[in-house]
């Protein structure tokens, strides 16, 4: 039963890191600007849903909406007035790169300073466990995250291959400079990416403040599993971002069965290591030209 | 003409003279980002309501400041920062927190005779880390064993599953209660080590039930024990839990999964009838809105204690360094702190009563067992 038992966690846990590494991978992929700050907007949206949720007792559905409205602000202002100035001085992937590291920052410490430093959680009846059969429980909250998975990864794969906005957008991913050709213009798209990308993170992070609870210092973990994932899945793939993320879960879970809980984490980086070794295009990755 | 001459010469020999004032500064290396920033800010607020009195009170000759810096509760980062308030502002006294950042930091104060003082890190072999090294709280073997007899036999828990979390503070946890559970008759069932950056338990939560325990006792800090209690309880763990002194933050007590917890915790005398508790608790309280916690006393007495040293040290003509404020504390028999008179033992550290408080819900404890 513990087998079992570890293996829907695992389930759970995966659905939510592939939710989680989606935007980031999305983002990546399509404008290849390494993205730090992508664990700000998870803890902007989970912090606007909390308050506005549990503090000011909004309906989930406004604060929902909320978060959303956040988190796309942020991710695009972010890209409007700070990356696109950069790259506008032909600053360099690191250059862009620190820009995101220091606004993560900056935000952590912001929300620290407005929300307090210690943590916070979202109670709902959702997020309590029942036992379905002796040894075995599980909470509604696994279904919800299982389902958004599934209806936010379908309803990307269609914007993506059957709209021509997202064949756009997966152009810009293979050469930005070709697409100007078109007369389509990079820096509005990238700007559809962030808004997309951030809109992505929403629901990974309301759940996350249903099921763990969230603090200002949380996006350092989004930004490990966005990455591990982004890597194991192959960069620019949504699929393996999916994929990837539900891999590391499952296994992070799994391996419980057999290893010390200590070491749980650490399974994560192993099978990142693997793959950099044994497979570095990822599960879905194609050959990037740099 | 004579006269001006004299006045000026007198000017200038005023001038000359040495000040006889001397602004002090001292050192605090605590977690101000990061997952345990919240204690930071708990005992921040004990440190700076100590200087606001003492520099009000004109303690000491000059102005008493803090210089802050973010150890973000790391013993790297902590060394960093108490070696650069050492060798860059050159403070002869430091408040250190966590035990891991306090061992860390300890070697950099008994290398340079700086005086690194502890309020919030419980770890026992704090106890161990030379005389430059001094603790202003009761350290957790005193915790452990008034747990673990009121678990077992004031309780009846006999079967106790523990989950620590992997560094210095956990692991001397797990020996401790180990021994103390079962000198008390009980047994320990299952030990379950996590990362300090773990953030998901529901696996935990599985492994944990699977050792059917009585009671689960929790070794952990910051924003994960918020997160471990939410998760154990959402995860089918239906047994009291129990803790140390570290559940003692806002967002542990207000947290709604955590009501009727157990956790040990210092004996503080708030209600005692002299000047010196009256006055702190009336003045955390207009600042705050509540009274004060055992980590903002601890450190309110921490900074305190300087004072009174190097206020001695001043009447006796006595430069404040290190060692002189190491020399002055072994002369001292006691010190008059916020709640009680302490002296300090040779180890450097303090002893109190420990007593267990229980999580009544909306911030609020109650005390289940009295201080022993």
């Amino acid at each position: 039963m513990l087998f079992t038992q570890l293996f829907i966690n695992g389930l759970q846990t995966g659905a939510l890191y592939a939710l989680i590494a989606a935007g980031f991978s999305l983002i990546f992929g399509m404008t290849r600007i390494f993205h730090a700050a992508h664990g700000a907007t998870f803890t902007i949206a989970g912090y606007i849903f909390y308050e506005c949720y549990s503090v000011l007792h909004l309906s989930w559905p406004i604060a929902a909406l909320a978060a959303t409205f956040a988190a796309s602000v942020f991710g695009v202002l972010l890209d409007r007035f700070v990356y696109a100035i950069i790259q506008r001085h032909e600053g360099s992937f690191f250059t862009v790169f620190v820009a995101s590291f220091g606004m993560a920052i900056i935000v952590q410490n912001l929300i620290a300073m407005i929300f307090e430093r210690g943590a916070v959680t979202v109670s709902t009846p959702l997020s309590k466990s029942l036992e379905m059969l002796p040894g075995l429980y599980v909470a509604p909250i696994a279904a919800v995250v299982i389902l958004c998975a599934v209806i936010f990864f379908m309803a990307l794969q269609w914007l993506l291959t059957k709209t021509s906005m997202g064949i756009a957008l997966r152009a810009l991913g293979e050469n930005p400079t070709l697409i100007e050709v078109y007369g389509l213009t990079p820096r509005l798209l990238s700007q559809y990416v962030f808004l997309i990308g951030s809109i992505l993170v929403v629901p990974a992070a309301i759940l996350t403040a249903a099921t763990s609870g969230l603090n200002p210092a949380m996006g350092n973990h989004v930004m490990l599993i966005s990455i591990a994932a982004t890597i194991v899945g192959g960069v620019g793939s949504l699929r393996g971002a999916a994929m990837a993320g539900l891999i590391l879960g499952m296994a992070e879970n799994l391996c419980l069965s057999v290893i010390d809980p200590q070491w749980s984490e650490a399974v994560t980086f192993v099978i990142l290591f693997l793959f950099i070794l044994f497979r570095p295009g990822g599960v879905y990755g194609r050959a990037v030209v740099s | 003409m004579k006269k001006l001459i004299l006045g000026l010469t007198l000017i200038q020999a005023a001038w000359a003279l040495p000040a006889s004032a001397t602004d002090y500064a001292i050192g605090a290396i605590f977690p101000m980002s990061g997952p345990n920033a919240e204690y930071g800010q708990i005992f921040g607020a004990g440190v700076n309501l100590a200087v606001e009195h003492i520099n009000a009170d004109k303690k000491l000759s000059g102005t008493l400041s803090v210089i802050y810096e973010d150890s973000q509760a790391l013993p790297a980062q902590g060394v960093t920062a108490a070696t650069k308030l050492v060798n860059v502002s050159k403070v002869p006294y430091a408040l250190s927190a966590f035990t891991g950042v306090s061992k860390a930091v300890a070697s950099v104060g008994a290398r340079t005779k700086t005086v690194m003082v502890n309020g919030g890190g419980v770890g026992p072999d704090l106890a161990t880390l030379g005389e430059y090294f001094w603790n202003t709280i009761p350290l957790a073997n005193f915790e452990v064993r008034a747990m673990a007899p009121f678990l077992v036999k004031d309780k009846g828990f006999k079967r106790v599953a523990m989950v620590y979390v992997d560094d210095p503070i956990g692991q001397s946890l797990l020996t401790d209660l180990g021994t103390e559970v079962k000198a008390a008759g009980g047994e320990m069932v299952g030990n379950f080590s996590i990362p300090t950056t773990a953030q998901q338990f529901s696996g935990i939560a599985a492994r944990v039930r699977d050792t059917k325990p009585d009671v689960v006792y929790i070794a952990s800090y910051g924003n994960q024990q918020v997160q471990l209690i939410k998760q154990l309880r959402d995860n089918g763990i239906s047994q009291p839990i129990a803790s140390y002194s570290a559940f003692s933050t806002p967002s542990v007590l207000t947290l709604p999964e955590a009501k009727g917890v157990y956790f040990s915790a210092q004996q503080l005398n708030l209600t005692r009838d002299d000047p010196l508790t009256k006055r702190v608790v009336a003045d955390y309280k207009a600042k705050h809105n509540k009274e004060p916690g055992a980590y903002v006393v601890n450190y309110y007495n921490a900074v305190l204690t300087f004072a009174e040293l190097a206020s001695a040290l001043e009447k006796a003509g006595k430069p404040v360094t290190g060692e002189n404020l190491l020399a002055q504390r072994k002369a001292t028999k006691s010190f008059e702190f916020v709640g009680a008179t302490v002296s300090f033992a040779d180890d450097g550290t303090i002893k109190a009563p420990i007593q267990i408080n229980e999580i009544v819900g909306d911030g609020t404890t109650k005390v289940v067992s009295a201080g022993k």
